[in-house]
């Protein structure tokens, strides 16, 4: 491997795991604060993609997508969890059920609208340009996401550290119980979280999709990452969502790049030996395995 | 004791006439898709009950089951290809070899989580193996399949033909059904449920809760795996589907409606499954919705499934 070629596929690795991280932050907020793992994290994630791609054809607007499609999924998310979760309140283990209801109909009905070819969404202009970086061409687009994902980043730290709303999460995901009885309305705090972790979803869709493509199946795939990034960094955390996304990313990247065959083992490897050594995951606070 | 001989009289009448099937119903203009689709159900139905063994018995929410289904579906091709042999027993035991072996490395880790967690890491790592599948080309066809699978024989017998292959995979479900009655009536199945119920006391009573949950996850594995050669030799054809995400759905939802820790619920959620996809889907388009939606509806308001549902109907009825 060339260093120019090492560069490209490190920015390459980078720029995943900030995709990731965009993914697995909105399924890690809805875990905090929740105890749910929602499965129809994928599903979310694929609607963003497929709301975009058809703000797009009407508008030929990347931005305006970006902007319409989580508002949507996130207004999508902002019902569902009234209409169906709140019913099993309690019961985590069958919300988690749930969702996995809600994914087979999310992405059975965008079948049924936008049709099951793969299409794609092309990248936004200005966006589709290549810039010479340390002797060799670039994307501007993957550099587009990766500050993208360290504004989410800095944007998401400053909320929950320094704000009202970060407080009252902080709070949430450190006893939910407690917060509903110190007079929060805890119905609200949930239905907004799990609106939020939509709307997340849906951005990182939306951001893949240029780079990605949108295709049927393409649910499963974000919804595993997710979940490998989550494991290995550590669930109800935001430090653990970066911190899965920048190890997963970067290491699927040099995998794929390295040793082809052993892509996949390398992954497991790293899933199961984080699991032996650190229970929680990396930077977690609750133990996965015992 | 009469009920107990009273049971035992309908379930072999139930055995037999499930066997007998392609017979008596030779008169039916549709037939033939008939016991084509049954077949079907009951390949499901076995992957259903295994599952059903980690769900209901043990309390264990595999979300990866089909990996070890489809591990045995490929594995039992695979060996009729390669060792040029198509003897039965061979073709069995290979694909419960292969799938107990898989199951056995992905429960090492997968026990050691519980509930959700436990839900998330068989999922994360079937994945895994479905991604291994499509990447292995020359083994399993890749994204093609593996197409024109060898149908056993044994002794003399052909399962070639559509009703014999009908016979083998109905023979072969209640045999499985008369496991998993004999496996959760035993002493072992009792500390299964031991450990469903509350695992720390079974810890405290001295059981290695650990090694009996693998147990039961690498049993449950090579149960799957049957059913993945019988899926292989009745379809003729193995594809990721039968080890991916979507398979193990179709099983999590089928033991759910029909009713986890029951004997047969998930044999009876299997038929409403592939009832709904393969029957439904030809007249509307939203099969998978309809499938979805029924899933949510159980899982909110009839969480003991169809099973249970009649049992509670049957004790009102005779009080």
């Amino acid at each position: 491997m060339t260093p120019e070629v090492a560069v490209q596929q490190a920015l390459n690795g980078i720029s995943f795991g900030a995709l990731l991280f965009i993914l697995a932050a909105g399924l890690s907020l809805i875990f905090g604060m929740m105890d749910v793992v929602n499965l129809a994290h994928g599903a979310f994630y694929m609607l963003g993609a497929y709301v975009a791609l058809a703000v797009v054809q009407r508008t030929g607007q990347f931005w305006l997508a970006l902007i319409v499609a989580p508002l949507a999924v996130g207004a999508l998310g902002l019902v569902l969890e009234p209409l169906l979760l709140r019913r099993l309140r309690g019961r985590h283990l069958d919300q988690v059920l749930l969702t996995i209801g809600l994914s087979l109909v999310i992405v059975d009905v965008i079948g049924l609208v936008a049709g099951r070819e793969i299409r794609s969404l092309p990248f936004p202009a200005g966006l589709d340009r290549s810039v010479p970086v340390l002797g060799g061409d670039y994307p501007v687009y993957r550099l587009f996401v990766i500050g993208f994902g360290i504004l989410l980043a800095a944007l998401f730290s400053y909320v929950h550290r320094r704000s009202q709303l970060g407080a009252l999460i902080r709070a949430g995901v450190d006893d939910a119980p407690m917060l509903a009885a110190l007079g929060v309305d805890i119905d609200r705090v949930f239905a907004a979280t799990f609106g939020v972790g939509a709307a997340l979803a849906a951005i990182a869709g939306v951001v893949a999709a240029p780079v990605f493509g949108v295709f049927p199946g393409m649910d499963v795939d974000a919804l595993i990452y997710s979940l490998i990034v989550v494991v290995v960094g550590g669930l109800g955390t935001l430090s653990g969502a970066m911190a899965g996304g920048m190890l997963v990313g970067p290491a699927d990247t040099f995998g794929k790049v390295l040793f082809p065959q052993f892509a996949l083992a390398l992954i497991f490897a790293i899933v199961a030996f984080v699991l032996l050594l650190r229970p929680t995951g990396l930077l977690g606070r609750v133990r996965i395995t015992r | 004791m009469r009920r107990r001989v009273a049971l035992a009289g309908a379930g072999l009448v139930a055995a037999l006439a499930l066997v007998t099937f392609p017979i008596w119903s030779s008169e039916w203009e549709s037939s033939r898709y008939a016991t084509t689709v049954l077949r079907d159900m009951l390949v499901l139905g076995i992957l259903a009950l295994s599952l059903d063994l980690l769900v209901g018995t043990t309390g264990l929410p595999s979300l990866g089951h089909a990996a070890f289904f489809g591990a045995g579906a490929y594995a039992a091709a695979i060996a009729a290809q390669r060792l040029a042999n198509d003897n039965l027993l061979i073709g069995l035991l290979v694909a419960m070899v292969v799938a107990a072996s898989l199951a056995l490395v992905i429960g090492i880790f997968a026990v050691r989580a519980a509930g959700i967690f436990f839900l998330m890491l068989t999922l994360a790592f079937a994945q895994m193996v479905f991604a291994l599948a499509f990447q292995a080309v020359d083994l399993t066809g890749g994204s093609n399949g593996f197409a024109g699978v060898q149908r056993p024989r044994l002794f003399g017998l052909d399962f070639s033909a559509p009703d014999a292959l009908f016979e083998l995979v109905a023979v072969t479900f209640v045999l499985v059904v008369l496991l998993l009655w004999r496996v959760r009536t035993s002493t072992y199945g009792r500390a299964l449920v031991g450990i469903r119920e509350n695992e720390r006391r079974m810890r405290a009573l001295g059981y290695d809760t650990t090694r009996l949950k693998l147990s039961a996850f690498v049993l449950a594995g090579a149960v799957a795996g049957i059913g993945g050669a019988l899926s292989g030799w009745s379809l003729r054809f193995v594809s990721t589907n039968d080890v991916g995400i979507g398979r193990s759905v179709e099983a999590f939802v089928s033991v759910l409606i029909g009713g986890s820790g029951t004997l047969l619920g998930p044999a009876i959620g299997a038929t409403v499954v592939l009832f709904i996809e393969r029957v439904l889907s030809s007249s509307i388009p939203f099969a998978e919705t309809v499938l979805g939606v029924l899933f949510i509806v159980f899982v909110t308001a009839a969480r003991q499934g169809i099973v249970g549902l009649l049992a509670t109907a049957y004790s009102r009825v005779r009080r």
